[in-house]
């Protein structure tokens, strides 16, 4: 009977998926899918960025007379699904865009089947290099990992004045080992030079066996690019072992965690970054940003802002192209130029990276505050 | 006409069958359904080798995540063409004589579930020293000791940045292909003198020694033979995906493929078949909940994640009402078809 029953049940639902697909498309609206990690490890990035995609629809709900529709499609923060979630798009929503993902292994996953279906994609925080390489229709709103390394290096041996810096590297974590290799080649380029390389795993609670080499080397600037959970521990047991070097990090650590775990041995920590909304300029971010903190009552991120920014994007090349054709849009995004985004002004530059200005940020009496901005 | 030259005429006619149906599917149907069944195939691939450990011979083995790991970068690296590789590798360039080696997709497939196998036999010994619980640790330590050398080992696997531009070799025919073949070796294997041992030794290990069985080699035959499917597999997904990295194949690949077989019915390849058929399937089925839908009078916005929790209401109620999973420990049958189906018996 059970048996039965579970059979009916699997026939029942083989019908609805493998049933001719609902062709309820409106004429009068256009689609951009959205493929985000709504569940799983990093469900907060995906939640943070549609937050921020809301925000922008609500600023240009229309493109071309037409209404915007934003198709959301969950990844599980999972690379099979995301797979599944780009081909469920293009196929069966018939999407003209597409936003996503938050996570580089992810949007590698997603966008071979965007560009074999010739619709743009692009991805609000994917900063791994490998992500747009030799795609032509892969893009970015977020600069990439190579170039926060550099400036990071840049800014420690101009602004710092370092002329040694020890740098520990979270080893499971694409976005750090990017960082870390870059900063390395830049400092020691201009004149730098590296004492001490440790590495750690996401998840490490303690990190004195790191520390101790670094104490041994007595670094000026210590460069840790890895996210806020190991950034606040190792930072606390480096002062707790008297390293009184500053500490120069990347945006990963940039969560208000980093300062409730740290307290008050993250202070003066930098941080290299994407958005501050201190650093506004353009008439767009500061609408976003009133808009967005009249919604959810907090202060807008970096996130979020590049969700939005994702989102503006793409409308903007849709604007441009006058057209919902793959290829014209991609085309308009790819000669996107002083374009007044939320997280800075962006001119697309070769293989779909975004050409923009850098923040630095620091932690100043147990709050992010604005340094200076970093031109490209 | 003898009930076994039926059933050998059956089989042979099931599987043309299904073959049909997927020429039909490569022909006429969409992406979408295409790669959902290729999800399914690889799963299915997956899970019927995994059982044959922790169902057939009753061991809790938690690292089959390490033998996909090994058998997708293996598989992978082999077909990757020279510039790509060149491209990928930025921060550690790749090591002699990976970065020349290329085969084509079947020599690296084999190559991968080999060296998958290789490292199951390696790990062997210190695994069958011990049983249970202690077991199943130490495979969960093996696959997490794999996805820690694939981040650290830069120079081989590219790290956490991962590899890409895989050419999407893996079809409809080279998935389902592959998972006919291991269907069919499996209960081969199964219906062997080897597999009665091996059910001989999950029911009483202490009893099949006794009457002479050598639970080792029994248990080594049998993970090695699993460990080689999981390898194939793993070639299979990473060039369906075309692009692997190490996180996706944590600990929690290994806890979908126990959960498929545990609602399958541990130790039933045709549980093993459903179960995964369902996974891959009905994830994506289960999407239509998290759209937002507008009933007319009430309007029901979109919940990310509303679909995992029907999953797991469905989960919850299988192992309520079918305790032992969808199949139990039975198997597929033409005589339990065709008696369901009216067929009366001919005398011989």
């Amino acid at each position: 009977m059970q048996k039965n029953s579970l059979l009916a049940l699997a026939l029942v639902t083989s019908l609805v998926f493998f049933g001719p697909a609902a062709q309820a498309t409106a004429a009068d609206t256009i689609k951009i899918g959205a493929y985000l990690p709504m569940t799983g490890a990093v469900a907060a990035y995906g939640e943070m960025e549609n937050a921020g995609i809301e925000i922008a629809r609500s600023m240009e709900p229309e493109v071309l007379g037409k209404k915007i529709e934003v198709i959301l499609v969950d990844t599980k923060s999972d690379k099979i699904e995301a797979a599944n979630a780009v081909t469920l798009l293009v196929e069966k929503e018939k999407v003209v865009g597409i936003l996503g993902e938050a996570i580089s292994g992810n949007t590698m996953a997603g966008n071979p089947i965007s560009e074999a279906a010739k619709i743009p994609s692009v991805s609000p925080t994917a900063t791994n290099p490998l992500v747009n390489q030799g795609k032509q229709y892969a893009f970015r709103a977020c600069f990439i990992d190579p170039f926060q390394g550099e400036v990071a290096a840049r800014f420690a041996l101009n602004e710092l004045k370092a002329k040694t810096a020890a740098v520990i590297i979270d080893i499971a974590q694409d976005y750090c080992v990017g960082l870390g290799n870059f900063f390395v080649k830049e400092f020691v380029k201009n004149g730098g030079k590296i004492v001490s390389t440790t590495y750690i795993q996401t998840g490490d609670q303690d990190f004195s066996a790191q520390l101790s080499a670094v104490q041994a080397a007595n670094p000026d600037v210590i460069y840790a690019p890895n996210y806020y959970t190991e950034d606040a521990l190792m930072a606390k047991q480096a002062r707790d072992l008297g390293i009184k070097a500053p500490i120069l990090t990347g945006d990963g650590a940039q969560a208000d965690a980093l300062i409730e775990i740290g307290g008050a041995a993250v202070e003066g920590m930098y941080f290299t970054g994407h958005f501050h909304k201190d650093a506004a300029t353009t008439e767009r971010s500061k609408q976003y940003i009133k808009l967005y903190e009249e919604k959810f009552k907090k202060e807008a991120d970096a996130f979020g802002a590049l969700g939005a920014d994702a989102y503006f994007l793409l409308v903007d090349a849709i604007k441009r192209a006058a057209s919902t054709d793959g290829t014209k849009i991609r085309d308009a995004l790819q000669d996107t130029k002083d374009f007044q985004g939320v997280s800075g002004i962006i001119t697309m530059g070769e293989d779909g990276n975004p050409i923009k200005s850098m923040v630095i940020n620091k932690v100043q009496d147990g709050k992010f505050v604005y340094v200076t901005t970093v031109n490209p | 006409m003898s009930k076994e030259r039926r059933n050998l005429l059956l089989n042979i006619m099931g599987i043309l069958v299904l073959f049909v149906i997927l020429y039909l599917f490569n022909e006429y149907g969409t992406d979408y359904q295409i790669r959902i069944l290729n999800n399914m195939a690889v799963f299915i691939t997956l899970a019927v080798s995994y059982n044959l450990v922790n169902g057939i011979c009753g061991i809790l083995h938690l690292g089959p995540n390490a033998f996909i790991t090994i058998g997708a970068y293996t598989s992978a690296l082999l077909t990757m063409s020279a510039a790509e590789k060149q491209m990928t590798y930025i921060i550690v360039p790749l090591v002699w004589p990976l970065n020349v080696l290329h085969t084509p997709f079947v020599v690296s497939l084999l190559l991968g579930g080999l060296m998958a196998a290789v490292f199951a036999f390696a790990i062997s010994f210190p695994v069958f020293r011990v049983r249970g619980d202690y077991l199943a640790i130490v495979t969960l330590g093996f696959g997490e000791v794999i996805r820690v050398l694939a981040n650290a080992l830069q120079g081989v696997t590219n790290g956490p940045l991962g590899l890409k531009g895989l050419v999407p070799y893996t079809n409809l025919w080279w998935s389902w292909g592959v998972a006919v073949l291991t269907i069919i070796a499996i209960t081969k294997l199964i219906n062997s003198s080897y597999g009665r041992a091996m059910k001989s030794i999950r029911e009483d290990e202490i009893a099949a020694r006794a009457m002479g069985i050598d639970p080792f080699k029994h248990l080594l035959m049998a993970f090695l033979i699993s460990a080689f499917f999981c390898g194939v597999a793993g070639g299979l997904l990473a060039h369906l995906i075309t692009t692997i990295s190490p996180t996706l194949f944590t600990f929690f690949l290994t806890f979908n493929l126990l959960i498929i077989i545990v609602v399958g019915g541990l130790g039933s390849t045709t549980g093993a078949v459903i179960g995964a058929a369902l996974f891959a399937w009905g994830g994506e089925a289960l999407r239509i909940v998290e759209r937002p839908t507008d009933l007319g009078f009430l309007k029901i916005p979109g919940i990310p994640g509303m679909r995992m929790v029907i999953f797991s209401i469905i989960l919850m109620l299988v192992i309520i009402f079918a305790r032992r999973g969808i199949m139990g420990r039975s198997e597929f049958s033409w005589d339990w078809l065709l008696s369901k189906l009216g067929w009366k018996e001919k005398g011989f």
